[in-house]
């Protein structure tokens, strides 16, 4: 189970200060996908940083299966986010100096996997997004529908316990974000991990086990 | 299991091989440097060895050897690191013309083995120089002057006042241009020299870069440690002070211009690291430590370094090569340098310290260099990194 209690986070900017967050509190059952909708600077992204350990909240406790993820030394929390997360970012965030079949692999040798093991499950996963052949290529050499393909494969190629997606959709068109999304849910299902996707595409809401609305850091709504 | 050294390393040189022009750029400036300093620290050996070189070839030889005894053969002196030995006989007395006379030194030596290692012959003005056994005489301008002779005409050397005196005729007249050899000095062959005391004196000559100490020691432990012998920095202090401060001043360019050179690539390294602050960020959001992050940037800038110190050691030294082989004359420089009385050439000089400092230098500049981008990559955060890019 992920959980977050009382969370807040604020930026401070050329704007003042910004409350992204403000005495948050949900629960996330594990294996479940949940999508987290609002609209743009209502706190989605800042909340996904914060469960997977990118962002420390001012105040709150994030708990992720069990462990509290505030409480880890910077070097714990590193190695729990290699094994424990799997990041699809907005525009896709591959190693632009390292080849498809290079970045699929960064999280399992990051994880400790080497060899034909881990060549095996990078092959695996290549031919699941079905992009068997891009093993070679350089990230500026694909599309932005098969960039955010790569970057899913790589977010689930060391088996994660959660899988967090920041509006992966938003940079693709309707039927390749649809598409996109299908894969995802269905890879992430398979691995069985627990999802968590910010987004304010009803589509992915209908798809997703539960939803929490976030408006000016704060959750107005929560459906399961 | 962590991953291994070596997949940083390897991500490293991906990273650096992949944003081929950067790094082109960034290691074109390395090895610029590098190659400079390599060829500048080259040419300041070359300018002391051409000092030196002017200075004990002229004459003196790098060793001077002083009352040696008859007993002691000249092919005694030939050691590891000896090229040539000269023998040489000091007569003090008076040369008179006609009246004029003049207290001199008169040294015999062999002029053939003399043309082989001293360069005083090139120093004519009037005449010749000395031939095997004939009875004649190679004088310094002042005392020709003094003397009123010009080369073709006769002198008479005694020892004294009332004794017996040898006829000589003036081979030829020179100039140095340094006070000791030019004045009242006179040359001529060993072979028809006067008869005088029994003691010689030697111009040891030795191989490039051989140590002067080291052969004396040589000579003190073979032969006795009472015979004297002297280096030319012992004889010769301010040449001794001027190849120091040539080697300081030059230390002091090379750490300056470094210091130039380093800051330019420190900042080049800065904008190289911050431009892929977005693939630290990335990688940081994967779970790759602040510890691992910089690593990979030390990696980084160490792979870039070997590279570019290596083919600019190549260039440099490629460059001592090809300039060594003509060398560069100064000589609109030095006309009126005694330590460039014989020739103003000079040849640049790799040595272990000409060779090895520069690229030291830029290792440790920008191994600092990086510093500050490692601690800044490894300290901030992923969100951060990705939400600043």
């Amino acid at each position: 189970m992920i959980e977050g209690k009382g969370i807040s986070k604020e930026f401070r900017s050329g704007r003042g200060r910004v409350q992204a967050l403000a005495d948050v509190s949900f629960s996330i059952e594990t294996g479940k996908a949940v999508a987290v909708v609002g609209k743009s600077g209502s706190g989605k992204t800042t909340l996904l940083n914060c469960v997977g350990g990118l962002e420390r909240p001012e105040r709150g406790k994030v708990s992720c299966f069990g462990v509290d993820i505030l409480s880890l030394s910077g070097k714990a929390l590193c190695l729990f986010q290699r094994r424990n997360a799997g990041f699809v970012f907005q525009y896709g965030n591959l190693l632009s100096y390292l080849t498809v079949f290079e970045n699929v692999a960064f999280p399992l040798t990051l994880k400790g996997i080497r060899g034909k093991g881990k060549e095996k499950r990078v092959q695996e996963l290549l031919e699941r997004i079905g992009l068997p052949d891009v093993g070679a290529a350089l990230p500026h050499e694909l599309s932005g529908g098969e960039l955010q393909r790569v970057s899913v494969a790589r977010a689930i190629a060391h088996s994660p316990k959660m899988l967090l997606a920041d509006e992966p959709t938003s940079s693709l068109d309707s039927t390749t974000g649809w598409n996109l999304i299908e894969l995802m849910f269905d890879m992430g299902k398979e691995q069985g991990c627990t999802m968590v996707v910010s987004t304010h595409d009803p589509e992915i809401i209908d798809l997703a086990d539960a939803s929490i609305h976030l408006r000016d850091g704060k959750i107005t709504k929560e459906d399961r | 299991m962590l991953p291994s050294l070596g997949f940083w390393i390897k991500t490293a040189f991906l990273f650096l091989f992949r944003s081929g022009r950067s790094t082109a750029v960034l290691s074109l400036m390395l090895l610029t440097a590098v190659a400079t300093l390599i060829f500048l620290s080259a040419l300041a050996v070359g300018i002391s060895d051409a000092m030196i070189r002017n200075s004990v070839s002229l004459y003196s030889g790098h060793i001077s050897g002083f009352a040696l005894p008859q007993a002691l053969k000249r092919e005694n002196l030939f050691v590891e690191g000896v090229t040539n030995v000269l023998k040489r006989l000091s007569r003090y007395g008076i040369l008179s013309n006609e009246g004029r006379i003049e207290t001199v030194v008169l040294i015999g030596i062999d002029p053939l083995e003399e043309l082989k290692s001293a360069a005083i012959w090139k120093k004519t003005l009037k005449g010749k120089y000395l031939k095997g056994r004939e009875s004649a005489v190679f004088l310094s301008r002042p005392l020709a002057e003094k003397l009123d002779v010009e080369p073709g005409e006769d002198l008479r050397f005694s020892s004294g006042p009332g004794a017996a005196s040898t006829r000589f005729t003036v081979s030829g007249i020179y100039q140095t241009g340094i006070d000791q050899l030019d004045r009242s000095i006179a040359f001529c062959p060993l072979a028809v020299i006067p008869a005088g005391a029994e003691t010689w004196s030697a111009a040891i000559f030795l191989e490039e870069g051989a140590d002067p100490e080291s052969v004396i020691s040589i000579y003190h432990r073979a032969l006795s440690e009472e015979y004297d012998f002297k280096s030319w920095a012992e004889l010769m202090p301010d040449l001794k002070q001027l190849v120091d401060l040539n080697y300081i001043s030059m230390g002091f360019v090379t750490v300056l211009v470094f210091g130039v050179v380093s800051l330019g690539i420190a900042c080049a390294f800065v904008i190289f690291i911050l431009k892929n602050l977005r693939e630290y960020g990335i990688m940081k959001a994967m779970g790759a430590t602040p510890g691992e992050m910089a690593l990979l940037i030390v990696a980084e800038v160490i792979l870039m370094n070997l590279a570019a110190c290596f083919i600019g050691v190549l260039v440099g030294v490629l460059a001592v090569f090809v300039v060594g082989k003509t060398g560069i004359d100064l000589t609109a420089f030095t006309s009126h340098n005694r330590y460039f009385t014989v020739s103003a050439v000079i040849f640049p000089r790799l040595t272990f310290y000409s060779l090895g400092l520069p690229p030291a230098l830029a290792f440790l500049g920008s191994l600092a260099a990086a510093i500050w981008p490692a601690v800044l990559v490894a300290r901030r955060k992923a969100a951060d990194v990705l939400r600043i890019v």
